[in-house]
């Protein structure tokens, strides 16, 4: 099947939401070439589950290339029309597995050294839709904070030395309340600021009990997700039990199976249900590589798909210590959350994640006004970025959290 | 994202510059003045020992100033030995079964990495074997995961079939030696961890009887002494390195090719797994060479190369996530180095033009004394 061969009927299994956008932008999916089309439908077959953020971006960059002329929509396109597929990856069921015909796509492309093209094509493309339908600035500066190293009680690392030379290095911080202080503000924002999926806190336990609920803040945590995690397991070694048995075991279709399980098989029921969120939820623990094992990657990695998919303006990622390292056959059939911690190993982890998510948030419209804000929770470093703090500084007068906060 | 782009420059333009630096350091003072050739007065060299890291490691993590802390061994002890050459580029498939097979080959593989096939294009092995007559047991692989099992000998046929190295597995080993009742493993299943981008590992159909055979008549080590040791030891990697100095000690084959995997471990996503890998595999680099410089076959006759397969992905990629995987291609991803040391390679030099690892196959066959007609890379200069 060739995209020109698309109709109305194409997309009967796709769910209501995504179903209209398809259809109602059926010329223009008919003009994309087919080594990027699954890769837009694989954003459509989600739209119904996907951040406003998200549908509003694409949205708009249906919108503009509808609006193109024909030969801008051709020269944009042209890279991605000259690549040639073979058989096996065109005869893909492309329109329901978007992200099979993906895999297979990237897979090809690596085996005929045609992947730094593609990529380099795929950014340019990215780049000129970003530049066509200029995103929208934040209606408040964002602000992200990240809290590390819950249970360590002296850090053996130089903590923050990868952000240190963007801001403020605060030596003296009273950590005294710190973690109400910043919660606190991430509640606030909400407040003043109501918009679905813009006010987020992560957490890599349990979330902390007074915040537990918060209005208008998307709350995602590891512990809680406990079960869920179990269930994937369980799930997932009951699938390459099975494949084993039949000689059928491979990574290739044990990702696959992974990729394939859904929030109800997980049983992610919220209360009250959230769709949109319990299939983030299932991406992060289905796609994600270790947010199944690790609740520091688990943050981490949760953290950075927000960023880049709700665009929120404000994001609190609390790491926690993580389990110890086994072997993955053992992480992969215990259940995570009643494991001695490795609570050192966690600190090293969540430092560098705190600089990824710095460079996740700059990712974002609206970074020059940017704030961001990482403690050492419990001890008296805080290292704050934004454009009211000298670069590359130190600061060793005492302080406390709200102080540095206001400052921002 | 101007900010962003700013600061990957930065990194990407001063990537040679502290490369550089750290041999500067680790060297003392004699940066691009050529030693003395220590083969002047050194026996010829005839061994041959490849070390490649399958796990990727990026210069933020090992050569890089930040980094350093993590290599003591190559930066203190086999640098101020070694001819470095600091930009290796590799413009194949990032994954590592295909990528160490292309090492191997000298031209870029194009098999699906988690296929269980042989490389296509004829190996170093059966160059070496077959030009120069070799014996079966003078080439030994020895690898991390079951996938390398078909490495040693390509599937091509016409140029030299049965010319193959020897591929052991050291995991294999193990498996068999513990038996059919390896549920009672007292810890040892660390050892069979397969490989880090399959999420789990299923048990190899292992033929025991070769592989006790094996442990017996080549390794002379009894399944006690080969079990009791494997307690000892803390990774797969330090079992492979334990199993190549047996090797070296009862065989003393004079192309030998160990495959590191431990740092691989990144792809959970913990950094600090990842770096504790790093460390370890430089502390089997350094233990290593210390076989190679204690054992009477090898002292003063074998050349050392150490090489990851590739690189990680950068921080500043928007479509990966840094250290943790290798997937977007970037130049970080692609790019690494090459460690040269032993009695014909000049001490304390740097090399700073752009190699291609397909240059490796070459390499080895000029330094050895053999062709190489089918591999696509170029002998390094300054190597041989």
């Amino acid at each position: 099947m060739q995209p020109t061969d698309l109709n109305a009927n194409s997309f009967s299994r796709y769910p209501p939401q995504a179903k209209a956008l398809a259809v109602n932008n059926l010329p223009i999916l008919r003009r994309v070439p087919l080594s990027l089309l699954p890769l837009i439908l694989g954003q459509i077959i989600n739209y119904d589950w996907r951040f406003p953020a998200e549908q509003r971006d694409l949205t708009r960059q249906l919108r503009y290339l509808g609006a193109l002329s024909s030969a801008s929509f051709t020269d944009l396109m042209a890279p991605f029309a000259a690549v040639e597929l073979p058989p096996e990856i065109s005869e893909i069921d492309w329109v329901n597995q978007p992200k099979i015909f993906g895999a297979q796509l990237s897979a090809f492309l690596w085996s005929v050294n045609q992947i730094d093209n593609y990529h380099g094509a795929a950014q340019q493309y990215q780049q000129h839709l970003q530049d066509a339908v200029s995103p929208e600035s934040p209606a408040i500066p964002r602000l992200a904070i990240v809290v590390i190293g819950q249970g360590v009680a002296q850090a053996d690392l130089p903590i923050f030395r990868r952000l240190r030379p963007h801001g403020v290095l605060f030596t003296s911080v009273n950590p005294e309340n710190g973690l109400p202080t910043l919660l606190g503000v991430v509640k606030t924002r909400a407040q003043q600021h109501p918009e679905n999926y813009a006010h987020w806190y992560i957490d890599g336990g349990e979330p902390e009990a007074a915040f537990r609920s918060m209005p208008g803040v998307a709350i995602s945590s590891y512990g809680v997700l406990a079960p869920a995690i179990v269930r994937e397991l369980n799930l997932t070694n009951q699938y390459v039990a099975q494949t084993s048995r039949s000689g059928t075991a491979g990574p290739e279709s044990t990702t696959a199976y992974v990729a394939s399980i859904t929030p109800e098989d997980l049983k992610l029921n919220r209360d009250p249900r959230d769709p949109v969120l319990e299939h983030f939820e299932a991406d992060m623990l289905t796609e994600g590589a270790g947010t199944q094992i690790f609740s520091t990657t688990y943050v981490q990695w949760a953290s950075r798909e927000c960023l880049h998919r709700a665009q929120p303006v404000t994001l609190l990622a609390r790491f926690k210590p993580r389990q110890r390292a086994a072997t993955m056959n053992q992480l992969m059939s215990r259940d995570p959350s009643s494991q001695p911690a490795d609570a050192e190993g966690s600190l090293v982890d969540a430092d560098m994640a705190a600089y990824y998510t710095w460079i996740n948030q700059n990712r974002l419209p609206g970074a020059d006004q940017s704030r961001f804000l990482a403690w050492f929770e419990g001890h008296n470093f805080v290292v704050a970025i934004g454009p009211s703090f000298a670069q590359g500084t130190t600061a060793d007068a005492p302080t406390n959290i709200k102080q540095i906060l206001d400052w921002m | 994202m101007d900010r962003l782009r700013q600061i990957a420059h930065q990194r990407a333009i001063s990537r040679r510059d502290f490369l550089r630096a750290a041999v500067v350091a680790g060297a003392g003072s004699q940066l691009l003045s050529f030693a003395p050739l220590r083969a002047a007065i050194a026996a010829p060299a005839k061994k041959v020992v490849v070390v490649t890291f399958g796990g990727g490691a990026r210069d933020e993590e090992t050569f890089a100033p930040e980094g350093q802390e993590n290599i003591p061994q190559l930066m203190n002890q086999l640098i101020p030995q070694a001819t470095f050459c600091t930009q290796v580029v590799n413009r194949g498939i990032l994954g590592h079964y295909v990528a160490t097979a292309s090492l191997a080959t000298g031209v870029y593989e194009t098999f699906n990495n988690f296929a269980k096939v042989a490389p296509k294009n004829p190996t170093v092995f059966e160059y070496y074997r077959k030009a120069l007559g070799r014996p079966a047991d003078d080439a030994w692989v020895i690898a991390p995961s079951n996938g390398f099992n078909l490495i040693g000998q390509s599937s091509g046929g016409t140029f030299a079939p049965g010319y193959g190295a020897q591929v052991i597995l050291p995991k294999h080993l193990l498996a068999a030696a513990l038996g059919p009742s390896a549920a009672d493993m007292n810890g040892l299943d660390y050892f069979l961890q397969d490989n880090y981008e399959n999420p789990l590992y299923v048990p190899p159909s292992v033929n025991q009887d070769l592989q006790l055979s094996r442990l017996d008549e080549i390794l002379h080590l009894s399944v006690d002494d080969f079990t009791r040791h494997a307690k000892i030891l803390s990774s797969a990697d330090e079992l492979s390195v334990y199993v190549m100095r047996q090797l070296m000690r009862e065989v003393s084959p004079s192309l030998i090719w160990i495959t590191l995997h431990d740092m691989d471990v990144a792809h959970s996503g913990a950094y600090s797994l990842y770096l504790e890998g790093i460390r370890r595999t430089d502390r089997l680099c350094g233990e290593i060479w210390n076989i190679i410089e204690s054992e009477p076959e090898y002292k003063d006759r074998t050349t050392m190369f150490i090489l990851p397969d590739f690189g990680r992905d950068s921080d500043f990629d928007a479509s990966g996530n840094g250290f943790q995987h290798h997937r977007t291609g970037d130049p970080l991803s692609r790019t690494t180095w090459l460690m040269a040391l032993g009695p014909n390679v000049r001490q304390n030099v740097t090399v700073d033009r752009p190699l291609e690892s397909l240059d490796l196959v070459p390499t080895l066959g000029a330094l050895m004394g053999f062709a190489t007609p089918l591999a696509q890379g170029k002998p390094i200069g300054e190597l041989i």
